[in-house]
Protein backbone atom coordinates (compact mmCIF):
# COMPACT_ATOMS: atom_id res chain seq x y z
CA UNK A 1 0.00 0.00 0.00
CA UNK A 2 1.58 3.34 -1.02
CA UNK A 3 1.90 5.93 1.70
CA UNK A 4 -0.29 8.99 1.41
CA UNK A 5 1.97 12.02 0.88
CA UNK A 6 2.14 15.04 3.15
CA UNK A 7 -0.10 17.14 0.89
CA UNK A 8 -2.86 14.54 0.99
CA UNK A 9 -2.58 14.16 4.75
CA UNK A 10 -2.74 17.93 5.05
CA UNK A 11 -5.88 18.01 2.89
CA UNK A 12 -7.46 15.35 5.05
CA UNK A 13 -6.65 17.40 8.13
CA UNK A 14 -8.39 20.54 6.87
CA UNK A 15 -12.06 20.96 7.67
CA UNK A 16 -12.50 23.06 4.50
CA UNK A 17 -11.47 20.21 2.20
CA UNK A 18 -14.19 18.81 -0.05
CA UNK A 19 -14.15 14.99 0.02
CA UNK A 20 -15.91 12.88 -2.58
CA UNK A 21 -16.13 9.08 -2.80
CA UNK A 22 -16.93 7.65 -6.22
CA UNK A 23 -18.05 4.04 -6.61
CA UNK A 24 -19.65 2.00 -9.36
CA UNK A 25 -22.70 -0.23 -9.41
CA UNK A 26 -22.92 -3.71 -10.91
CA UNK A 27 -23.28 -2.25 -14.41
CA UNK A 28 -20.28 0.04 -13.98
CA UNK A 29 -22.46 3.14 -13.58
CA UNK A 30 -20.53 5.71 -11.53
CA UNK A 31 -21.93 7.17 -8.34
CA UNK A 32 -20.12 9.97 -6.49
CA UNK A 33 -21.12 11.38 -3.11
CA UNK A 34 -19.69 13.78 -0.58
CA UNK A 35 -17.96 12.05 2.31
CA UNK A 36 -17.69 14.75 4.97
CA UNK A 37 -16.14 12.46 7.60
CA UNK A 38 -13.44 10.99 5.35
CA UNK A 39 -10.10 10.96 7.13
CA UNK A 40 -6.78 9.17 7.30
CA UNK A 41 -6.64 6.05 9.44
CA UNK A 42 -3.78 5.03 11.73
CA UNK A 43 -2.21 2.71 9.17
CA UNK A 44 -2.38 5.04 6.20
CA UNK A 45 -5.76 3.89 4.97
CA UNK A 46 -8.65 6.19 4.14
CA UNK A 47 -11.62 5.92 6.48
CA UNK A 48 -15.10 6.58 5.10
CA UNK A 49 -18.05 6.70 7.47
CA UNK A 50 -21.14 5.37 5.76
CA UNK A 51 -24.28 6.48 7.51
CA UNK A 52 -26.89 4.49 5.61
CA UNK A 53 -27.00 0.73 5.22
CA UNK A 54 -28.91 0.68 1.94
CA UNK A 55 -27.27 3.69 0.29
CA UNK A 56 -25.90 3.15 -3.20
CA UNK A 57 -22.44 3.97 -1.91
CA UNK A 58 -22.58 1.42 0.89
CA UNK A 59 -23.71 -1.29 -1.48
CA UNK A 60 -21.14 -0.29 -4.08
CA UNK A 61 -18.34 -0.32 -1.51
CA UNK A 62 -19.39 -3.80 -0.48
CA UNK A 63 -19.47 -4.89 -4.11
CA UNK A 64 -15.95 -3.50 -4.54
CA UNK A 65 -14.70 -5.36 -1.49
CA UNK A 66 -16.38 -8.59 -2.56
CA UNK A 67 -15.28 -8.49 -6.18
CA UNK A 68 -11.96 -6.69 -5.87
CA UNK A 69 -12.95 -3.51 -7.73
CA UNK A 70 -11.41 -0.09 -7.28
CA UNK A 71 -13.13 3.02 -6.05
CA UNK A 72 -11.98 6.61 -6.22
CA UNK A 73 -11.69 9.42 -3.69
CA UNK A 74 -11.29 13.08 -4.64
CA UNK A 75 -10.01 15.70 -2.20
CA UNK A 76 -10.07 19.39 -3.03
CA UNK A 77 -8.72 22.02 -0.67
CA UNK A 78 -9.79 25.63 -0.30
CA UNK A 79 -6.62 26.73 -2.12
CA UNK A 80 -7.39 24.52 -5.12
CA UNK A 81 -5.02 21.71 -4.20
CA UNK A 82 -6.66 18.52 -5.35
CA UNK A 83 -5.86 14.82 -5.36
CA UNK A 84 -7.61 11.82 -6.83
CA UNK A 85 -6.86 8.63 -4.95
CA UNK A 86 -7.73 5.21 -6.28
CA UNK A 87 -7.99 2.35 -3.87
CA UNK A 88 -9.96 -0.62 -2.67
CA UNK A 89 -12.25 -1.01 0.32
CA UNK A 90 -10.66 -3.72 2.44
CA UNK A 91 -12.70 -3.77 5.62
CA UNK A 92 -16.11 -2.75 6.95
CA UNK A 93 -16.17 -2.31 10.71
CA UNK A 94 -19.72 -2.85 11.97
CA UNK A 95 -19.14 -3.51 15.65
CA UNK A 96 -16.47 -3.00 18.28
CA UNK A 97 -14.45 -0.08 19.61
CA UNK A 98 -13.61 1.57 16.26
CA UNK A 99 -17.23 1.48 15.17
CA UNK A 100 -18.42 2.76 18.51
CA UNK A 101 -15.97 5.67 18.45
CA UNK A 102 -17.18 6.84 15.05
CA UNK A 103 -20.82 6.21 15.90
CA UNK A 104 -20.50 8.60 18.81
CA UNK A 105 -18.56 11.09 16.69
CA UNK A 106 -21.28 11.14 14.01
CA UNK A 107 -24.06 11.56 16.54
CA UNK A 108 -22.20 14.31 18.35
CA UNK A 109 -22.05 16.25 15.10
CA UNK A 110 -25.34 15.36 13.43
CA UNK A 111 -27.70 14.66 16.30
CA UNK A 112 -30.04 11.74 15.69
CA UNK A 113 -27.97 10.03 12.99
CA UNK A 114 -26.96 6.42 12.53
CA UNK A 115 -23.81 4.76 11.26
CA UNK A 116 -23.93 1.71 9.00
CA UNK A 117 -20.24 0.92 8.58
CA UNK A 118 -16.76 2.30 8.97
CA UNK A 119 -15.07 1.55 5.67
CA UNK A 120 -11.32 1.20 5.47
CA UNK A 121 -10.00 1.97 1.99
CA UNK A 122 -6.46 1.07 1.04
CA UNK A 123 -5.01 3.62 -1.38
CA UNK A 124 -3.31 2.09 -4.39
CA UNK A 125 -2.33 5.15 -6.41
CA UNK A 126 -2.94 8.85 -6.33
CA UNK A 127 -2.73 11.70 -8.81
CA UNK A 128 -2.16 15.37 -8.08
CA UNK A 129 -5.16 16.88 -9.84
CA UNK A 130 -4.44 20.44 -8.74
CA UNK A 131 -5.20 22.55 -11.79
CA UNK A 132 -1.94 24.45 -11.86
CA UNK A 133 0.04 21.23 -11.62
CA UNK A 134 -1.98 19.49 -14.31
CA UNK A 135 -1.91 22.55 -16.57
CA UNK A 136 1.85 22.72 -16.46
CA UNK A 137 2.19 19.04 -17.19
CA UNK A 138 -0.27 19.17 -20.06
CA UNK A 139 1.44 22.11 -21.67
CA UNK A 140 4.80 20.38 -21.44
CA UNK A 141 3.65 17.00 -22.70
CA UNK A 142 0.97 18.01 -25.19
CA UNK A 143 2.05 21.27 -26.83
CA UNK A 144 -0.45 20.82 -29.67
CA UNK A 145 -3.47 20.95 -27.33
CA UNK A 146 -3.29 24.66 -26.75
CA UNK A 147 -5.68 27.16 -28.37
CA UNK A 148 -3.70 29.59 -30.46
CA UNK A 149 -5.35 32.73 -29.12
CA UNK A 150 -3.63 31.98 -25.80
CA UNK A 151 -0.30 32.22 -27.59
CA UNK A 152 -1.16 35.25 -29.64
CA UNK A 153 0.42 38.66 -28.89
CA UNK A 154 -1.91 41.44 -27.88
CA UNK A 155 -0.66 43.80 -30.53
CA UNK A 156 1.09 42.73 -33.65
CA UNK A 157 4.12 44.73 -34.49
CA UNK A 158 4.19 45.38 -38.22
CA UNK B 1 -25.09 -39.06 -13.40
CA UNK B 2 -26.51 -37.10 -10.49
CA UNK B 3 -24.57 -39.29 -8.08
CA UNK B 4 -21.42 -38.61 -10.04
CA UNK B 5 -22.03 -34.87 -9.70
CA UNK B 6 -22.59 -35.24 -5.98
CA UNK B 7 -19.40 -37.26 -5.56
CA UNK B 8 -17.41 -34.67 -7.47
CA UNK B 9 -18.97 -31.85 -5.43
CA UNK B 10 -17.95 -33.70 -2.26
CA UNK B 11 -14.32 -33.54 -3.30
CA UNK B 12 -14.28 -29.87 -4.32
CA UNK B 13 -11.84 -27.61 -2.62
CA UNK B 14 -12.73 -24.12 -1.52
CA UNK B 15 -10.77 -22.81 -4.49
CA UNK B 16 -12.74 -25.02 -6.91
CA UNK B 17 -16.03 -23.60 -5.68
CA UNK B 18 -14.74 -20.01 -5.66
CA UNK B 19 -13.64 -20.45 -9.27
CA UNK B 20 -16.95 -22.05 -10.28
CA UNK B 21 -19.10 -19.22 -8.90
CA UNK B 22 -17.38 -15.91 -9.73
CA UNK B 23 -20.68 -14.12 -9.10
CA UNK B 24 -20.69 -15.26 -5.45
CA UNK B 25 -18.34 -13.36 -3.13
CA UNK B 26 -15.35 -15.41 -2.02
CA UNK B 27 -15.96 -14.28 1.56
CA UNK B 28 -19.46 -15.74 1.57
CA UNK B 29 -18.17 -19.01 0.16
CA UNK B 30 -15.53 -19.07 2.88
CA UNK B 31 -18.13 -18.37 5.54
CA UNK B 32 -20.32 -21.18 4.23
CA UNK B 33 -17.46 -23.65 4.16
CA UNK B 34 -16.37 -22.73 7.67
CA UNK B 35 -19.93 -23.27 8.87
CA UNK B 36 -19.97 -26.56 7.00
CA UNK B 37 -16.68 -27.86 8.38
CA UNK B 38 -16.48 -26.03 11.72
CA UNK B 39 -13.40 -24.56 13.36
CA UNK B 40 -10.65 -25.61 15.70
CA UNK B 41 -8.97 -22.92 17.77
CA UNK B 42 -5.23 -23.37 18.23
CA UNK B 43 -3.66 -22.69 21.61
CA UNK B 44 -2.10 -19.56 20.13
CA UNK B 45 -5.51 -18.33 18.99
CA UNK B 46 -7.05 -19.07 22.37
CA UNK B 47 -4.11 -17.31 23.99
CA UNK B 48 -5.30 -13.93 22.71
CA UNK B 49 -8.92 -14.49 23.75
CA UNK B 50 -9.68 -11.84 26.33
CA UNK B 51 -13.08 -11.87 28.04
CA UNK B 52 -12.90 -8.14 28.58
CA UNK B 53 -12.54 -7.54 24.83
CA UNK B 54 -14.07 -10.58 23.15
CA UNK B 55 -17.26 -12.51 23.43
CA UNK B 56 -16.76 -15.96 24.84
CA UNK B 57 -19.35 -18.69 24.47
CA UNK B 58 -22.59 -17.58 26.06
CA UNK B 59 -26.09 -18.84 26.53
CA UNK B 60 -26.18 -21.28 23.65
CA UNK B 61 -29.53 -22.90 23.23
CA UNK B 62 -27.85 -25.53 21.02
CA UNK B 63 -24.60 -27.43 21.53
CA UNK B 64 -21.20 -27.58 19.86
CA UNK B 65 -19.81 -30.07 17.41
CA UNK B 66 -17.21 -31.24 19.89
CA UNK B 67 -19.79 -31.55 22.66
CA UNK B 68 -17.77 -29.38 25.06
CA UNK B 69 -18.88 -26.39 27.08
CA UNK B 70 -15.82 -24.22 27.68
CA UNK B 71 -14.91 -20.56 27.48
CA UNK B 72 -14.06 -20.22 23.81
CA UNK B 73 -14.60 -17.51 21.21
CA UNK B 74 -18.30 -17.06 20.57
CA UNK B 75 -17.71 -16.75 16.83
CA UNK B 76 -15.91 -14.87 14.10
CA UNK B 77 -16.23 -11.76 11.97
CA UNK B 78 -14.91 -11.46 8.43
CA UNK B 79 -13.59 -8.16 7.11
CA UNK B 80 -16.82 -7.36 5.23
CA UNK B 81 -18.79 -7.48 8.49
CA UNK B 82 -20.07 -10.98 7.81
CA UNK B 83 -20.43 -13.19 10.84
CA UNK B 84 -19.38 -16.80 10.76
CA UNK B 85 -21.52 -18.56 13.30
CA UNK B 86 -19.79 -21.83 13.91
CA UNK B 87 -18.72 -24.04 16.75
CA UNK B 88 -15.53 -25.81 17.81
CA UNK B 89 -15.14 -29.07 15.95
CA UNK B 90 -12.84 -32.04 16.60
CA UNK B 91 -9.72 -32.11 14.44
CA UNK B 92 -10.57 -35.50 12.99
CA UNK B 93 -13.56 -33.90 11.26
CA UNK B 94 -11.27 -31.67 9.19
CA UNK B 95 -12.31 -28.23 10.45
CA UNK B 96 -10.64 -24.96 9.53
CA UNK B 97 -8.05 -23.86 12.03
CA UNK B 98 -8.20 -20.46 13.66
CA UNK B 99 -4.60 -19.53 14.31
CA UNK B 100 -2.54 -16.52 15.29
CA UNK B 101 -0.14 -15.39 12.56
CA UNK B 102 2.03 -12.29 13.06
CA UNK B 103 -0.27 -11.14 15.82
CA UNK B 104 -3.46 -11.46 13.78
CA UNK B 105 -6.13 -14.14 13.71
CA UNK B 106 -6.47 -16.14 10.50
CA UNK B 107 -8.56 -18.95 9.15
CA UNK B 108 -6.08 -21.59 8.05
CA UNK B 109 -6.70 -24.60 5.82
CA UNK B 110 -4.09 -27.15 4.81
CA UNK B 111 -1.42 -24.99 6.38
CA UNK B 112 -2.37 -21.97 4.24
CA UNK B 113 -3.80 -18.75 5.69
CA UNK B 114 -7.15 -18.22 3.96
CA UNK B 115 -8.61 -15.06 5.43
CA UNK B 116 -8.13 -12.76 8.42
CA UNK B 117 -10.85 -12.89 11.08
CA UNK B 118 -11.75 -11.10 14.27
CA UNK B 119 -13.37 -12.44 17.40
CA UNK B 120 -16.73 -10.92 18.16
CA UNK B 121 -16.32 -7.88 20.41
CA UNK B 122 -17.65 -8.22 23.96
CA UNK B 123 -20.63 -6.03 24.79
CA UNK B 124 -20.37 -3.85 27.87
CA UNK B 125 -23.19 -5.62 29.72
CA UNK B 126 -21.35 -8.96 29.69
CA UNK B 127 -19.30 -7.69 32.63
CA UNK B 128 -22.38 -6.97 34.76
CA UNK B 129 -24.77 -8.95 36.92
CA UNK B 130 -28.52 -8.53 37.16
CA UNK B 131 -30.28 -7.22 40.24
CA UNK B 132 -30.82 -10.82 41.38
CA UNK B 133 -27.13 -11.58 41.02
CA UNK B 134 -27.15 -13.57 37.77
CA UNK B 135 -24.43 -12.71 35.23
CA UNK B 136 -26.27 -10.68 32.60
CA UNK B 137 -24.66 -12.69 29.82
CA UNK B 138 -26.50 -15.75 31.14
CA UNK B 139 -29.80 -13.97 30.63
CA UNK B 140 -29.29 -12.21 27.30
CA UNK B 141 -26.47 -12.94 24.88
CA UNK B 142 -25.16 -10.98 21.95
CA UNK B 143 -24.12 -11.16 18.37
CA UNK B 144 -22.18 -8.28 16.82
CA UNK B 145 -25.40 -6.28 16.43
CA UNK B 146 -28.13 -8.41 17.94
CA UNK B 147 -29.46 -9.16 21.40
CA UNK B 148 -30.36 -12.84 21.80
CA UNK B 149 -33.01 -13.85 24.26
CA UNK B 150 -33.67 -17.53 24.80
CA UNK B 151 -36.59 -17.35 27.25
CA UNK B 152 -37.26 -21.05 27.61
CA UNK B 153 -34.54 -23.58 27.03
CA UNK B 154 -36.72 -26.67 26.90
CA UNK B 155 -38.88 -27.91 24.03
CA UNK B 156 -42.01 -29.80 24.97
CA UNK B 157 -41.93 -31.79 21.75
CA UNK B 158 -39.39 -33.89 23.62
CA UNK B 159 -41.96 -34.86 26.27
CA UNK B 160 -43.03 -37.83 24.18
CA UNK B 161 -39.71 -38.22 22.41
CA UNK B 162 -40.70 -36.24 19.34
CA UNK B 163 -37.94 -33.67 19.25
CA UNK B 164 -36.31 -32.82 15.94
CA UNK B 165 -33.65 -35.27 14.81
CA UNK B 166 -30.96 -32.58 14.35
CA UNK B 167 -31.67 -30.80 17.65
CA UNK B 168 -29.87 -31.04 20.99
CA UNK B 169 -31.78 -28.36 22.90
CA UNK B 170 -32.70 -30.58 25.84
CA UNK B 171 -29.23 -32.03 26.21
CA UNK B 172 -27.77 -28.53 26.04
CA UNK B 173 -30.27 -27.32 28.63
CA UNK B 174 -28.95 -29.88 31.09
CA UNK B 175 -25.35 -28.94 30.37
CA UNK B 176 -26.11 -25.23 30.56
CA UNK B 177 -27.94 -25.62 33.84
CA UNK B 178 -25.26 -27.73 35.46
CA UNK B 179 -22.11 -26.16 34.04
CA UNK B 180 -23.04 -22.54 33.43
CA UNK B 181 -25.91 -21.99 35.87
CA UNK B 182 -28.06 -20.61 33.09
CA UNK B 183 -31.73 -20.40 34.13
CA UNK B 184 -33.97 -22.71 32.12
CA UNK B 185 -36.78 -20.18 32.14
CA UNK B 186 -35.98 -16.49 32.18
CA UNK B 187 -37.66 -13.94 34.39
CA UNK B 188 -39.24 -11.39 31.99
CA UNK B 189 -38.52 -8.46 34.32
CA UNK B 190 -34.89 -9.46 34.49
CA UNK B 191 -34.72 -9.76 30.68
CA UNK B 192 -36.06 -6.22 30.44
CA UNK B 193 -33.44 -5.05 32.92
CA UNK B 194 -30.59 -6.61 30.91
CA UNK B 195 -31.85 -5.22 27.60
CA UNK B 196 -32.03 -1.78 29.19
CA UNK B 197 -28.42 -2.12 30.28
CA UNK B 198 -27.36 -3.38 26.83
CA UNK B 199 -28.92 -0.33 25.16
CA UNK B 200 -26.60 1.93 27.11
CA UNK B 201 -23.80 0.89 24.78
CA UNK B 202 -23.85 3.32 21.85
CA UNK B 203 -24.18 1.83 18.39
CA UNK B 204 -23.89 -1.77 19.48
CA UNK B 205 -27.29 -3.33 18.87
CA UNK B 206 -29.73 -3.09 16.01
CA UNK B 207 -32.13 -5.93 16.80
CA UNK B 208 -33.81 -7.88 19.57
CA UNK B 209 -34.23 -11.57 18.90
CA UNK B 210 -36.15 -14.22 20.78
CA UNK B 211 -36.39 -17.93 20.39
CA UNK B 212 -37.22 -20.77 22.69
CA UNK B 213 -38.30 -24.34 22.56
CA UNK B 214 -41.93 -24.94 21.65
CA UNK B 215 -44.42 -24.93 24.52
CA UNK B 216 -47.45 -26.97 23.55
CA UNK B 217 -49.56 -26.17 26.60
CA UNK B 218 -52.34 -23.60 26.92
CA UNK B 219 -56.04 -23.16 26.26
CA UNK B 220 -55.20 -23.74 22.64
CA UNK B 221 -51.89 -25.45 21.86
CA UNK B 222 -48.99 -22.99 22.14
CA UNK B 223 -51.00 -20.32 23.95
CA UNK B 224 -48.54 -20.56 26.83
CA UNK B 225 -45.64 -20.02 24.46
CA UNK B 226 -47.34 -16.94 22.99
CA UNK B 227 -48.22 -15.61 26.45
CA UNK B 228 -44.61 -15.97 27.51
CA UNK B 229 -43.28 -14.20 24.44
CA UNK B 230 -45.76 -11.38 24.99
CA UNK B 231 -44.69 -11.06 28.59
CA UNK B 232 -41.00 -10.94 27.66
CA UNK B 233 -41.53 -8.54 24.76
CA UNK B 234 -43.61 -6.32 27.05
CA UNK B 235 -40.72 -5.99 29.48
CA UNK B 236 -38.23 -5.49 26.63
CA UNK B 237 -40.53 -2.89 25.07
CA UNK B 238 -40.42 -0.74 28.20
CA UNK B 239 -36.91 0.22 27.14
CA UNK B 240 -38.07 1.83 23.88
CA UNK B 241 -39.86 5.08 23.17
CA UNK B 242 -41.49 3.61 20.06
CA UNK B 243 -44.17 0.92 20.22
CA UNK B 244 -42.42 -1.12 17.53
CA UNK B 245 -38.68 -1.80 17.57
CA UNK B 246 -36.51 -3.94 15.26
CA UNK B 247 -37.17 -7.44 16.50
CA UNK B 248 -37.70 -11.01 15.42
CA UNK B 249 -38.89 -14.20 17.01
CA UNK B 250 -38.37 -17.68 15.79
CA UNK B 251 -41.43 -19.33 17.25
CA UNK B 252 -43.70 -22.23 16.56
CA UNK B 253 -46.13 -21.77 13.66
CA UNK B 254 -48.90 -20.00 15.53
CA UNK B 255 -52.50 -19.67 14.41
CA UNK B 256 -53.94 -16.34 13.27
CA UNK B 257 -55.34 -15.43 16.67
CA UNK B 258 -51.99 -16.02 18.31
CA UNK B 259 -50.14 -14.13 15.56
CA UNK B 260 -52.51 -11.17 15.88
CA UNK B 261 -51.84 -11.05 19.61
CA UNK B 262 -48.09 -11.15 19.08
CA UNK B 263 -48.25 -8.34 16.57
CA UNK B 264 -50.76 -6.09 18.31
CA UNK B 265 -49.73 -6.55 21.92
CA UNK B 266 -45.97 -6.23 21.50
CA UNK B 267 -43.28 -4.31 19.65
CA UNK B 268 -42.48 -7.32 17.49
CA UNK B 269 -41.77 -6.40 13.86
CA UNK B 270 -41.04 -9.72 12.16
CA UNK B 271 -41.94 -13.34 12.52
CA UNK B 272 -40.15 -16.57 11.70
CA UNK B 273 -41.40 -20.11 12.10
CA UNK B 274 -38.77 -22.61 11.03
CA UNK B 275 -40.11 -25.44 8.92
CA UNK B 276 -36.56 -26.88 8.96
CA UNK B 277 -36.91 -28.97 5.78
CA UNK B 278 -38.99 -28.29 2.69
CA UNK B 279 -40.44 -31.70 2.00
CA UNK B 280 -43.49 -33.14 3.69
CA UNK B 281 -42.20 -36.67 4.13
CA UNK B 282 -38.84 -35.49 5.48
CA UNK B 283 -40.54 -32.95 7.74
CA UNK B 284 -42.62 -35.74 9.24
CA UNK B 285 -39.50 -37.80 9.84
CA UNK B 286 -37.16 -35.07 11.10
CA UNK B 287 -39.67 -32.92 12.98
CA UNK B 288 -42.15 -35.41 14.44
CA UNK B 289 -43.28 -33.02 17.18
CA UNK B 290 -44.05 -30.25 14.72
CA UNK B 291 -45.78 -32.80 12.51
CA UNK B 292 -47.85 -34.13 15.40
CA UNK B 293 -49.01 -30.79 16.78
CA UNK B 294 -49.35 -28.73 13.61
CA UNK B 295 -48.50 -30.65 10.45
CA UNK B 296 -46.55 -29.69 7.37
CA UNK B 297 -49.30 -28.14 5.29
CA UNK B 298 -50.77 -26.26 8.23
CA UNK B 299 -47.28 -24.97 9.11
CA UNK B 300 -46.99 -23.51 5.65
CA UNK B 301 -50.51 -22.13 5.70
CA UNK B 302 -49.81 -20.34 8.98
CA UNK B 303 -46.64 -18.81 7.53
CA UNK B 304 -48.64 -17.39 4.66
CA UNK B 305 -51.32 -16.16 7.07
CA UNK B 306 -48.64 -14.35 9.06
CA UNK B 307 -47.84 -12.20 6.03
CA UNK B 308 -51.27 -10.56 6.32
CA UNK B 309 -50.47 -9.66 9.90
CA UNK B 310 -46.78 -8.74 9.87
CA UNK B 311 -46.63 -7.57 6.27
CA UNK B 312 -44.80 -8.73 3.15
CA UNK B 313 -41.09 -9.10 3.69
CA UNK B 314 -41.55 -9.50 7.45
CA UNK B 315 -42.20 -13.24 7.59
CA UNK B 316 -39.89 -16.10 6.79
CA UNK B 317 -39.00 -19.66 7.56
CA UNK B 318 -35.69 -21.34 8.17
CA UNK B 319 -34.13 -24.53 6.90
CA UNK B 320 -31.49 -26.70 8.49
CA UNK B 321 -29.96 -27.22 5.10
CA UNK B 322 -28.44 -30.59 4.53
CA UNK B 323 -30.83 -32.72 6.55
CA UNK B 324 -32.82 -33.23 3.36
CA UNK B 325 -29.87 -35.39 2.28
CA UNK B 326 -29.47 -37.29 5.56
CA UNK B 327 -29.57 -41.05 5.36
CA UNK B 328 -31.55 -43.19 5.04
CA UNK B 329 -34.64 -41.24 3.99
CA UNK B 330 -33.12 -38.14 2.38
CA UNK B 331 -32.68 -37.30 -1.26
CA UNK B 332 -29.87 -39.33 -2.74
CA UNK B 333 -28.78 -36.59 -5.13
CA UNK B 334 -27.94 -32.99 -4.32
CA UNK B 335 -29.32 -31.89 -7.69
CA UNK B 336 -32.72 -33.38 -6.95
CA UNK B 337 -32.70 -32.04 -3.39
CA UNK B 338 -31.90 -28.54 -4.60
CA UNK B 339 -34.62 -28.59 -7.23
CA UNK B 340 -37.27 -29.81 -4.81
CA UNK B 341 -36.28 -27.43 -2.02
CA UNK B 342 -36.25 -24.41 -4.32
CA UNK B 343 -39.61 -25.37 -5.83
CA UNK B 344 -41.22 -25.33 -2.40
CA UNK B 345 -39.35 -22.18 -1.38
CA UNK B 346 -40.71 -20.49 -4.49
CA UNK B 347 -44.25 -21.52 -3.62
CA UNK B 348 -43.77 -19.73 -0.28
CA UNK B 349 -41.97 -16.74 -1.79
CA UNK B 350 -44.79 -16.18 -4.26
CA UNK B 351 -47.06 -15.73 -1.22
CA UNK B 352 -44.75 -13.32 0.58
CA UNK B 353 -42.87 -15.77 2.79
CA UNK B 354 -39.10 -15.76 2.57
CA UNK B 355 -36.84 -18.73 3.18
CA UNK B 356 -33.38 -18.67 4.72
CA UNK B 357 -31.08 -21.51 5.61
CA UNK B 358 -28.45 -22.37 8.14
CA UNK B 359 -25.77 -24.89 7.34
CA UNK B 360 -26.60 -28.08 9.20
CA UNK B 361 -23.78 -28.95 11.56
CA UNK B 362 -24.28 -32.46 12.88
CA UNK B 363 -23.78 -32.32 16.63
CA UNK B 364 -22.94 -35.31 18.81
CA UNK B 365 -26.00 -35.12 21.06
CA UNK B 366 -28.46 -35.36 18.17
CA UNK B 367 -29.96 -38.35 16.40
CA UNK B 368 -28.14 -37.40 13.19
CA UNK B 369 -24.88 -36.64 14.98
CA UNK B 370 -22.84 -39.22 13.10
CA UNK B 371 -23.79 -38.01 9.63
CA UNK B 372 -22.16 -35.52 7.27
CA UNK B 373 -23.65 -32.36 5.94
CA UNK B 374 -23.89 -31.48 2.24
CA UNK B 375 -21.16 -30.33 -0.15
CA UNK B 376 -20.00 -26.73 -0.34
CA UNK B 377 -21.22 -26.64 -3.92
CA UNK B 378 -24.71 -27.55 -2.74
CA UNK B 379 -24.80 -24.84 -0.10
CA UNK B 380 -23.63 -22.19 -2.56
CA UNK B 381 -26.24 -23.20 -5.11
CA UNK B 382 -28.88 -23.13 -2.38
CA UNK B 383 -27.76 -19.66 -1.24
CA UNK B 384 -27.92 -18.38 -4.80
CA UNK B 385 -31.30 -20.01 -5.38
CA UNK B 386 -32.91 -18.51 -2.27
CA UNK B 387 -31.37 -15.12 -2.99
CA UNK B 388 -32.69 -15.26 -6.56
CA UNK B 389 -36.19 -15.95 -5.25
CA UNK B 390 -35.88 -12.92 -2.99
CA UNK B 391 -35.04 -10.86 -6.06
CA UNK B 392 -37.78 -12.40 -8.21
CA UNK B 393 -40.50 -11.75 -5.64
CA UNK B 394 -38.90 -8.58 -4.26
CA UNK B 395 -38.86 -9.83 -0.68
CA UNK B 396 -36.83 -7.69 1.74
CA UNK B 397 -34.80 -9.55 4.34
CA UNK B 398 -33.66 -6.61 6.47
CA UNK B 399 -34.82 -8.31 9.68
CA UNK B 400 -32.77 -11.46 9.09
CA UNK B 401 -29.66 -10.21 7.29
CA UNK B 402 -25.95 -10.12 8.16
CA UNK B 403 -26.61 -7.37 10.68
CA UNK B 404 -29.68 -8.82 12.38
CA UNK B 405 -28.71 -12.47 12.32
CA UNK B 406 -25.57 -13.38 10.41
CA UNK B 407 -26.28 -17.09 10.12
CA UNK B 408 -27.62 -17.25 6.57
CA UNK B 409 -25.33 -17.27 3.52
CA UNK B 410 -28.35 -16.57 1.30
CA UNK B 411 -29.32 -13.38 3.10
CA UNK B 412 -25.66 -12.28 3.08
CA UNK B 413 -25.96 -12.19 -0.70
CA UNK B 414 -28.96 -9.89 -0.37
CA UNK B 415 -26.84 -7.13 1.17
CA UNK B 416 -26.39 -5.71 -2.31
CA UNK B 417 -30.13 -5.37 -2.91
CA UNK B 418 -31.58 -1.86 -2.68
CA UNK B 419 -34.54 -3.13 -0.62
Amino acid sequence: MPKLNAEILHLLDQSTTTRVVATADEFGQPYAVASPFLHAGPEGELVHLELLEKSATNRNLLRSLWFDKKISVTLTGADGTSYVIQGKPVKAEISGPVFRHHYQQVRALLGDADLAAVWLIEPEEFVNETYTVQKQEEEERFPFSVHLDRLAVETVKR
Amino acid sequence: MADAVTKKADQDSLQDVVARYPEVPRLIIIKTDVQRRGVFYTERALGVLDETLHQVTGTHIFGTRDGQIEARPESLLLRDGTSIITTPTPLDQNPYLVDLIDGKLWLVDGGEPIEAVDYWPAPDFYALTSSSGIPMKNIVSARPQRLNIFPYRYCTFWNNGKGCTFCDIVCQLKKGKEELQIPARLNPVEVGEVVGEALREPGRFSAVFLTSGSITSGREPFDDEVDYYIEILGEVGKNFRTKKYPSQIIGTAFNERQLERLYKETGLMSYTADIEVLNEDLFNRHCPGKAEWIGYREWKRRLVAAVDIFGPGRVNTGLVAGIELAKPYGFTSEDVALKRVLEEAEELASQGVGTVFIVWSPRPDTLLGDQKNASLDYYIRLAKGLHDLRVKYRLPIGYDDYRHCGNHPDSDLSRLLPY
